[in-house]
């Protein structure tokens, strides 16, 4: 973790709109991914609407992990907001860990669906939104054994697909927690049009 | 670059067969630029149309001795354009035409049928993926002076050619049946 790590300067009560713009695609493309991913899987689809359907659950992928890419570097180089200091250190290392949790997701679901195209018995070249074209991942293209590794590429970016549905109804409830219940202000930290939060002395100590 | 040595070689694969043609068959130049190669496919139930931007014909036809005529059209099948730019990907591929091992299709016709009017046949060999097949393609064909349009439609079905591998090998995604216009004008070049 770098030590340079700048606050956003102009509210330091928020996080800067980079990373507020970032968070929100990525949110976003998430819950369309997630819904795209369980009807392409488990509707009975008329072929054409499930091959576009494919099509652009790949284009909206490529383009979240575009998306988280940019931001883990912006996220390690930009210190965000401190949690609010009356926040019990239980539920800090909580917060801390199920974020690193929600990171390892962002790169690992992208990163297998992108392989899992890679040892697809269709062999289809992926053309981002019909427009621009994506390689395959080295190696897994020119496995000869295919058929044998796409099931558990399959099994492993559908299971790990759960897993980060799961985090991100957590994660939308402890925001929803924190603004309904709590009335901490936390939420307001990442909202896209920021009111001011004022409703307690900004904390000395910071958030690793 | 390919392409080169495939002009460089065209002749001499023709060779054999215009030394066996009949004095009387002329000759005609094919105006490729002019003529379309085309052919069209039914993808998840949206048809969509495509071509062959290299390929050439040999052709001497008589029509007082279509039988004594002969053709043969030699098609680069890493030209094929569909107007998707994911669809002309997966074409080239082993899956499809497979163009590093087959780069090419070929035509060959001996003797043309007349079926009165306008209207012939072209009896002929046509190889795919390294697979040949006797079909016989219906054309018209209207002369004008030293002028000649010829046009003809083939239905094929993709999967005897072996064109559509593995998971392509069904109707499911792609229809089998696919269907090849030819569009060809050509001028006499004499014999």
């Amino acid at each position: 973790m770098s030590r340079r790590t700048a606050r956003n300067r102009s509210n330091p009560d928020r996080y800067d709109p980079v990373a507020i713009a970032l968070h929100w695609v990525i949110g976003v493309g998430i819950l369309t991914l997630i819904a795209m991913g369980l009807a392409m899987t488990h509707l009975a689809l008329a072929p054409m609407t499930k091959f576009q359907l494919y099509q652009l659950h790949k284009s909206i992928g490529v383009t979240v992990l575009i998306a988280v890419l940019l931001r883990v570097p912006w996220r390690l180089t930009h210190r965000p907001p401190s949690l609010p200091t009356a926040m019990p250190p239980l539920e800090r290392r909580a917060a801390e860990g199920a974020h690193g949790l929600l990171y390892a997701l962002m790169l690992a679901i992208p990163l297998t669906g992108w392989a899992l195209v890679s040892v697809s018995p269709f062999n289809l070249p992926t053309v981002l939104y019909g427009m621009v074209p994506w390689p395959h991942l080295p190696v897994l293209a020119d496995l000869p054994n295919k058929a044998a590794v796409e099931p558990a590429v399959k099994f492993i970016h559908g299971k790990l697909a759960w897993v980060l549905a799961a985090l991100v109804t957590l994660h939308a409830g402890a925001a929803l927690r924190h603004h309904f219940v709590l009335r901490d202000g936390v939420l307001h930290r990442m909202l896209p049009f920021g009111r001011r939060q004022a409703q307690e002395p900004r904390p000395e100590e910071p958030r690793s | 670059m390919k392409f080169r040595y495939l002009l460089a070689a065209l002749p001499l694969a023709a060779a054999p067969l215009l030394a066996a043609a009949p004095a009387t068959a002329a000759d005609w130049a094919v105006d490729t630029a002019k003529s379309r190669l085309g052919f069209s496919g039914v993808q998840t139930g949206a048809p969509f149309q495509g071509g062959f931007g290299k390929w050439s014909a040999e052709i001497a036809f008589d029509p007082a001795h279509p039988e004594a005529g002969h053709a043969q059209v030699t098609i680069d099948l890493a030209s094929a354009r569909s107007g998707d730019p994911q669809r002309d990907g997966a074409l080239p591929q082993t899956d499809w035409f497979n163009v590093k091992q087959f780069p090419e299709a070929r035509f060959e016709a001996t003797g043309f049928v007349a079926k009165g009017g306008n209207a012939y046949e072209a009896p002929g060999k046509l190889t795919i993926r390294g697979i040949a097949k006797d079909v016989v393609l219906p054309f018209t064909l209207e002369i004008t002076g030293d002028k000649a349009e010829a046009k003809g439609h083939l239905n094929l079905v993709r999967t005897g050619f072996g064109v559509g591998q593995g998971v392509w090998a069904t109707g499911e995604w792609v229809a089998l049946d696919v269907g090849v216009d030819v569009d060809l004008v050509a001028t006499k070049s004499g014999s």
